[in-house]
């Protein structure tokens, strides 16, 4: 028997995964501004080589996460720690291996491109190995370095941003909105020096609201509302728990026992052609339509972008159990999410019957 | 080494403008020497003086700044009280020191330093240097001015060139108390027209009340608040000494501004 259309969402504690030595790790990181709570006990653990998206709306408290990172803000509670180091006490050896996005406004207007990459290496304290690499794949000419940054474009700053921030190989990336102003063909390669740096065992921690950019270059995400985090585990883990459909054409009419198939719910029936809501398990609905003749199938993945946007369609602010997505009462389950509505409507498999 | 690199950066921010201010000053005390001559040296101020109306010599008397005005080196001094210079060359030290720090945290670049292994300590420290160093720069371009006004005039009187280094202690450390002042205010506000508004506001206070306190009994007992009661470029430059109480309470001013402006940099968040 499928399940219903629609359920209300029952909250359950994250399953924690145990890092041993994590890049990035905060534990019951909290922030308040008098009475706004911008960070209520937030826990992240960055495994070393993972490229991590950190995703939520604006005024989800991402900023405030990464600025307590960086030493820029003080938790009102809780722990934060880059490199085993703790962020505040101790920010010096937390950010000695550390590359960090500035915004593009945050880069002198009077300095040279080239000063400016200058400046930003020395500080470092590293020689900018990866400047030459960066500056050819993000397309950033080197006659304009010579010109202030008062000058560029607000891509051009963007990319020399990004130069700033890499190209010193640093063993742990921080970047907030690193691809925000790039082209399309730029946002790609950017996307290719990500993949070369993870193969080379650095570690990437980016907020981003291109939720394509996190599905494509991010192993594992957590997502905030509110101040907390609501879901965190690998973007397959995360697109499971989204419902995903299958529109079924039977060659012969539309079978009985339909509506008996575990994990499955007909969500229409249109003649011959039915959409079916799954959650879970997709080989009971296999077996079936194997003793069935059907004429098409069309099976709908759901992506990163239709697990946020449920997400936020939530009433509950409880976190999410992304770990049991057959039974989860995530997005799939709870309200907007359960409501049958067709997503995910690229990616499709498609199939024809015997 | 990274200091270095900050206090660069700092005082290479915006150099032009800041040496077209400290030429300003410079020129403005170039200008006594020849107007000095114009009267007719010391002859001619002692003259001017004495056509002045009753009360305009009574307030002359009662103000320390305006010692010996009718001697050369005496009327030479009354260039580093007069409201011009003051305002010039407070202006110029309260905009530098709102720049390096609400400036930076304002626009976002403070982030390019504190992002990296940078402590709050030496990018507080780097400004400490910036301020003394461009304090120390105010402080000499009056006085050099004012020498190559007095080899261009050479008007009739005397100025011992010896008391110089005094006259530049005075304004050192008159400045060295703005600017350390001004850099408390610059670690604790978030913008740099808060900070200009209130250290302006401050100054033109701290001015009125010396001023007046000499001639206006209600304002005496807030006298020694000013820090202009400590400033006495007159008694430098004529006599060439300099009360270490003076110096010492310019340059506490200055020091526990600076201090007070560290304590609260290390433990603020920066904005948003």
């Amino acid at each position: 028997m499928g399940k219903p259309a629609s359920r209300v969402a029952v909250a359950r504690p994250p399953a924690e995964v145990t890092i041993p030595d994590p890049v990035v790790e905060t534990v019951g990181l909290s922030k308040r501004y008098g009475g706004f709570a911008a960070l209520t006990d937030l826990d992240l653990a960055v495994a070393p080589g993972q490229i991590y998206g950190f995703l939520g709306p604006n005024g989800a408290g991402k900023t405030t996460a990464i600025r307590i990172l960086l030493g820029f803000a003080r938790a009102t509670s809780g722990r934060a720690r880059l490199q085993g180091h703790d962020c505040w006490r101790d920010g010096v050896a937390a950010r000695r291996d550390l590359g960090y996005l500035v915004a593009p406004d945050a880069l002198y207007p009077d300095m040279t491109g080239t000063a400016q990459l200058d400046y930003a290496a020395k500080l470092s304290r590293r020689p900018p190995v990866l400047r030459d690499r960066f500056l050819d794949a993000l397309e950033l000419p080197r006659s304009v370095l010579g010109r202030r940054l008062g000058t560029y474009s607000k891509g051009m700053r963007q990319k020399l941003a990004l130069v700033a921030a890499f190209q010193h190989d640093p063993a742990l990336l921080i970047l907030d909105e690193p691809t925000d102003g790039l082209d399309p063909l730029i946002q790609r390669a950017f996307e290719e020096l990500l993949g070369e740096l993870r193969n080379r065992g650095r570690t990437v921690f980016m907020s981003s609201h291109d939720l394509g950019e996190v599905e494509r270059v991010c192993e594992r995400v957590a997502v905030v509302r509110g101040g907390r985090r609501i879901a965190e585990g690998t973007v397959a883990e995360l697109t499971r728990l989204r419902r995903r459909t299958a529109e079924v054409v039977f060659a012969e009419g539309v079978p009985e026992g339909l509506d008996r198939i575990p994990h499955a719910a007909v969500l229409e029936r249109d003649g011959s052609r039915v959409r079916l809501g799954i959650e879970g398990e997709l080989n009971p609905l296999l077996r079936f339509l194997a003793d069935h003749p059907v004429a098409d199938l069309v099976l709908a993945t759901p992506k990163l972008e239709d697990v946020f946007m449920a997400f936020y369609d939530r009433d509950s602010p409880d976190p999410i159990d992304v770990t049991t997505p057959a039974d989860a009462p995530g997005p799939a389950n709870s309200g907007a999410a359960g409501s049958g509505r067709h997503v995910g409507a690229s990616d499709r498999t498609r199939a024809t019957g015997r | 080494m990274t200091t270095a690199i900050l206090v660069r950066r700092l005082l290479g921010r915006g150099i032009a403008g800041s040496l077209m201010l400290l030429l300003a000053v410079a020129l403005f005390e170039l200008v006594f020497p020849p107007v000095a001559d114009a009267f007719g040296g010391e002859a001619g101020l002692e003259r001017l003086v004495d056509q002045l109306p009753p009360l305009a010599q009574t307030l002359i008397q009662a103000q320390s700044g305006l010692l010996g005005i009718t001697s050369l080196a005496g009327y030479l001094s009354t260039g580093y009280t007069h409201p011009l210079y003051l305002t010039l060359a407070s202006a110029t030290l309260v905009g530098f020191a709102a720049r390096s720090l609400a400036g930076e945290m304002e626009r976002g670049t403070i982030q390019l330093a504190l992002a990296r292994p940078v402590s709050r300590w030496r990018v507080y420290g780097a400004r400490v240097i910036g301020v003394a160093a461009f304090a120390l720069a105010l402080s000499v371009a009056g006085p050099l001015g004012m020498t190559v006004g007095m080899l261009i005039a050479r008007p009739d009187g005397e100025l011992h060139y010896d008391h110089l280094p005094q006259l530049g202690l005075t304004t050192l450390a008159l400045f060295w108390a703005i600017g350390g002042v001004t850099l408390f205010g610059s670690a604790a506000a978030s913008t740099t027209g808060r900070v200009v508004a209130w250290a302006i506001a401050g100054l033109v206070a701290s001015y009125f009340v010396d001023f007046f306190a000499a001639i206006w009994s209600a304002l005496e007992p807030f006298e020694p608040l000013s820090i202009f009661g400590y400033y006495d470029p007159a008694s430098a430059l004529v006599r060439g000494t300099v009360p270490v109480e003076n110096v010492v309470v310019l340059g506490v001013t200055g020091a526990v501004g600076a201090l007070a402006g560290l304590a609260v940099f290390v433990r603020r968040d920066l904005p948003t």
